[in-house]
């Protein structure tokens, strides 16, 4: 493979997608996956960490009315940036008390959570997308070289 | 999880990725003891290697209990990646923070208790 090959490979987007069930003890499947993801796209060991936090707080902050279904994750880097999109799929039962936001947890630590991801990656927001919710990041890796 | 009797009050010491899945259990733990009667808790993180906003919500919460029952909630961590949430939250000034067990007054060497 010559410099041009390289560099073709190194900008095309690598998208990896993820789909759990939507419980807390599987959240961690989210930063496993997130930090994977940032160590391809070049982030130093501080911007794996923030990446990871980052995601636990998009997947935990997701509206507790749509917990207890499925968490699908599209996690894409290209050119040294990552984009993760978080949407939940309801469960079977529509059961809003279930799952990862636990009702409880969640009114407390919005706040929290909103502060953590405005520190940790350059843009993140919640929108509607296919007649859902959907919450996404963006963090660009801070230095140039890889 | 596991706690340690100290002079000055009761340690919980939490280890590894504290999260949505450990928050429960620590809010459960915590809220134990200080229905107990102990005012002065701490929580030792210094083998904690992650902490989300939902874990810090329960030590929030638990602050704001020992606070109305006249004593605090101190936290030892010395792990950077720790405090930084903590800085970025704007509570790094909101906890006594201790670095290691020496620097709390009074400091002995505790029997732990595994509570899981």
């Amino acid at each position: 493979m010559n410099d041009h090959d390289d560099q073709a490979s190194a900008d095309r987007p690598e998208v990896i997608t993820l789909s759990f069930p939507a419980r807390a003890d599987l959240v961690v499947l989210a930063r496993f996956t997130a930090a994977t993801l940032g160590s391809r796209a070049g982030f130093d060991v501080e911007e794996i960490e923030d990446l990871r936090l980052a995601v636990d707080e998009l997947v935990v902050s997701f509206e507790a009315v749509q917990a207890g279904g499925t968490v699908q994750l599209r996690c894409t880097q290209s050119g040294g940036e990552v984009l993760i999109e978080c949407t939940v799929e309801p469960g079977a039962n529509g059961d809003s008390r279930q799952g990862i936001a636990g009702g409880e947890l969640w009114g407390a630590d919005g706040e929290l959570s909103k502060q953590l991801l405005d520190a940790l990656v350059d843009q993140h927001g919640r929108e509607h997308r296919d007649g859902g919710p959907c919450v996404w990041l963006r963090k660009h890796r801070a230095h140039s070289g890889r | 999880m596991s706690q340690v009797s100290e002079e000055n009050g009761p340690i919980v010491v939490v280890e590894g990725e504290v999260d949505l899945a450990v928050a429960p259990s620590l809010r459960e733990d915590l809220a134990a003891l200080v229905a107990a009667g102990h005012s002065t808790v701490y929580v030792d993180l210094l083998g904690a290697t992650f902490l989300d906003s939902t874990a810090l919500g329960v030590l929030v919460t638990t602050r704001e209990q020992c606070l109305g029952a006249g004593g605090e909630l101190h936290l030892i961590v010395s792990d950077p990646r720790i405090l930084k949430v903590l800085q970025i939250t704007g509570l790094a000034n909101a906890f006594p923070i201790h670095d290691s067990r020496s620097q709390i007054p009074g400091s002995t060497n505790g029997d732990a208790t595994d509570t899981q």
